[in-house]
């Protein structure tokens, strides 16, 4: 059947409870204690707030919209995603999300957003502009992040001061819409942020798909962890396969090139000159030779990852990992064999549903 | 008319997309088989101020509302009608004038397309309200039920609207959407006769449907048409293309297809069983859509590009004068982007057109999988 057209469901189902207070721990650790969920009996507020919902679901209780009034006491301290308007006492919602208390704080954090950046984040950005002296690159929040010419390695790893030469090429590194891995270095008061690639590890993306997920917040989405990337074992065939997943919820899944053993064993280098060798093919946009098994597989660790996002659940190493073993198990056990990758609609929500119990 | 402005994926994911696109079978990104629509819910009914309306939503949240109003509205003559003068002699012996005279206007279906983010007039959006309009008026069918009697039509307008921002070309699911409103469409019941002023029941209840059902099977017998949007890559056909999949097309082609009752009337009463699986599709119209791969920037083989291997930055003459024009024209090397040139081929296209309209197809199944839909 090449379609399926479903009757439309009563609501997108929230997120579990599990994942939520999961999510919010980890962003908010460093804050230093996570938020509790507020409770509105305690706030004294008129109880038909919480009527129009069920009242078993946490979720539920604790969902304002903007304008909606949180609080007329002023014993409370507003915080992000709050305002209070002039001449009242009221602490008022700001966004669409979810309330949370941290001692006599009052914050909302929003049940989407975009990405926020944060010293020594590793982003996945795609370059949109060219400029004199620097890039401007998407990386999904609110403004354009800018990766200066002095902040890439220059190929070969030479170390030298920027010329006019550099200036001059500077699309042969990155022109408008090549994908970039790379690290933020610095931020300025208004949100926007500077990223270098000065290591190995960073720099141009090829031989591989993108996927963009929406924004932060609700439970789904990337959540910082301790690897944002790794590689991993293609099952059925396919070769190893490098996952990069961005902080702000660009991620990239590509063939997994083992390049420095290679190269080193070819020019008999020593590991001093390994920066000279490595970064040889940093700029390049030449695809490698892929066989159809590993491409097969990078699809199905792709739709693996929009499962994961279209049913609420968060994104991390382990999800994806535990996430992918299941998707092959899943179509072994279907008629057409390993070949079957496609995990859209319901065949989704089983990934999901497997990978909650 | 470029069917999604501005694709930002850089060389090396179009060269995967289009290998991947190009393997036998073909490996598209979100792991679709080639003639697999993504799965969508629908609803009908959702707007109590229009004669008929209907949504959309994909997985991915792009979501469509199409609602239907229509209105009374006194039917022009043409200068060389002389039938309202003649219509007393005749009116006994009408018959055969009738036949003739059962004629809609172009003019009486009005269809805008809102996109947010784009403006009505932007060239994108009229051209994707004419592809819907062409195929609705093209064999005159539809505009024939909008009459009245010889001097009233009903005036439809079709406002279709895109509600979430386009995140693939939208085409497919603007045209699902307008056949699922079109089918739930209900006029108020005529109680006048003949050529008086219209005179409507106001019971809702004993409305007729746009499109009428079978009284026994319940069943639609004529549906109003859909377009499918279809492209090539290296030697695949695939439908429903994403936003990905269309920035690597050779060709693209939006083909709307009815379903073409009257024959199948006819060879029911031959076969004596109602088949659903061989209905008769008729081809309304074609367009090619122009693919946005050909404006995406090509790639640069590792052997000319300077920032590649040990080369030094500052490299010779001929390089440094001219790197753009030395690109633009290189040979076909493996693993590097290069934008497909030159129009479609006659075989291919021809190939495209017969894969929709074969019987027990995609447009077949399609059809069939919104004729499920409840749309009372």
């Amino acid at each position: 059947m090449p379609i399926t057209i479903l009757p439309p469901k009563p609501s997108h189902p929230p997120p579990s409870p599990h994942d939520i207070s999961d999510a919010d721990s980890e962003l908010s650790s460093d804050d230093g204690g996570g938020g509790a969920h507020l409770d509105f009996a305690s706030l004294g507020l008129p109880s038909h707030q919480k009527s129009t919902h069920p009242p078993n679901n946490p979720l539920f209780t604790n969902l304002v919209t903007p304008g909606t009034l949180i609080t007329p006491d002023h014993q409370w301290m507003r915080g992000h995603g709050t305002y209070i308007p002039p001449s009242t006492t009221n602490i008022t919602s700001s966004l669409a999300g979810i309330t949370t208390r941290t001692n006599k704080l009052i914050s909302v954090s929003p049940l989407r957003a975009r990405y926020t950046p944060e010293v020594g984040d590793l982003v996945v950005g795609r370059v949109l502009e060219v400029q004199a002296k620097r890039w401007r690159v998407d990386i999904n929040s609110i403004q354009l992040a800018s990766l200066p010419l002095s902040a890439i390695n220059l190929p070969g790893g030479i170390l030298r001061k920027r010329t006019e030469t550099d200036e001059l090429q500077i699309r042969t590194f990155f022109a408008e819409g090549d994908l970039v891995v790379a690290e933020v270095q610095q931020l300025f008061q208004d949100g926007g942020a500077v990223l270098h690639t000065r290591s190995l590890k960073y720099g141009k993306l090829r031989n591989g798909l993108f996927v963009a997920l929406s924004g932060q917040g609700g439970g789904s989405g990337v959540v910082r962890s301790r690897r944002q990337v790794w590689t991993m074992e293609g099952q059925n065939g396919g070769g190893k396969m490098d996952v990069i997943l961005g902080v702000n919820g660009y991620v990239w899944i590509s063939k997994h090139i083992e390049q420095v053993a290679k190269e080193l064993e070819q020019k008999h280098m020593g590991i001093t000159n390994m920066e000279e060798s490595v970064s040889a093919g940093v700029y390049s946009s030449q695809n490698d030779f892929i066989d159809s098994a590993t491409m097969r597989e990078i699809a199905r660790l792709r739709n693996v990852v929009t499962a994961l996002v279209e049913n609420g659940c968060r994104v991390d190493e382990d999800m994806v990992i535990r996430g992918y073993a299941e998707a092959c198990e899943m179509a072994m056990l279907g008629e057409t064999g390993a070949e079957d990758i496609y995990l859209g609609g319901q065949r989704g929500e089983e990934l999901t549903r497997a990978l909650r119990n | 008319m470029a069917s999604s402005t501005n694709v930002h994926l850089s060389p090396a994911e179009l060269s995967y997309l289009h290998t991947s696109l190009s393997l036998n079978p073909p490996i598209r990104p979100d792991g679709r088989s080639p003639t697999q629509y993504r799965p969508l819910s629908a609803e009908t009914g959702i707007l109590p101020g229009t004669n008929g309306s209907a949504r959309i939503c994909f997985a991915d949240g792009t979501e469509a509302i199409v609602g239907v109003k229509a209105e009374v509205e006194k039917t022009r003559r043409r200068w060389d009608d002389d039938t309202i003068f003649g219509e007393n002699q005749n009116q006994e012996e009408g018959e055969e004038q009738d036949e003739g005279e059962e004629q809609g206007s172009s003019d009486w279906v009005e269809l805008t397309v809102e996109i947010p983010g784009y403006r009505d007039d932007d060239s994108g959006t009229v051209f994707l309200g004419q592809m819907l309009c062409e195929a609705l008026l093209a064999d005159g069918g539809f505009v024939r039920r909008l009459r009245i009697n010889r001097r009233f039509h009903w005036k439809v307008y079709l406002d279709i609207l895109l509600i979430s921002p386009p995140l693939s070309y939208p085409l497919p699911l603007l045209s699902l959407t307008t056949h699922l409103a079109l089918l739930a469409t209900r006029l108020p019941k005529l109680k006048s006769e003949g050529d008086e002023d219209p005179f409507f029941d106001d019971d809702w209840a004993a409305a007729p449907y746009l499109y009428a059902r079978n009284p026994t099977t319940k069943r639609v017998t004529e549906r109003p048409p859909v377009t499918l949007l279809v492209m090539a890559v290296g030697g695949n056909v695939i439908f429903d293309p994403s936003k990905e999949e269309l920035a690597v097309a050779d060709v693209v082609l939006a083909v709307s297809v009815g379903d073409d009752a009257s024959s199948r009337e006819g060879r029911m009463d031959v076969d004596g069983r109602s088949n659903n699986s061989g209905r008769n599709l008729k081809l309304l119209s074609i367009r090619t859509v122009d693919p946005p791969s050909r404006l995406t920037p090509p790639g640069v083989a590792n052997a000319a590009n300077s920032a590649y291997g040990h080369a030094q930055v500052v490299s010779t003459g001929a390089n440094q004068k001219m790197p753009e024009a030395r690109q633009t024209e290189s040979e076909a090397v493996e693993g590097v982007w290069k934008p497909p040139r030159g129009g479609a081929k006659a075989v291919v296209m021809g190939a495209l057109v017969q894969k929709v309209l074969v019987r027990g197809g995609v447009a077949d199944e399609v059809l069939d999988a919104l004729e499920g839909v409840d749309t009372s």
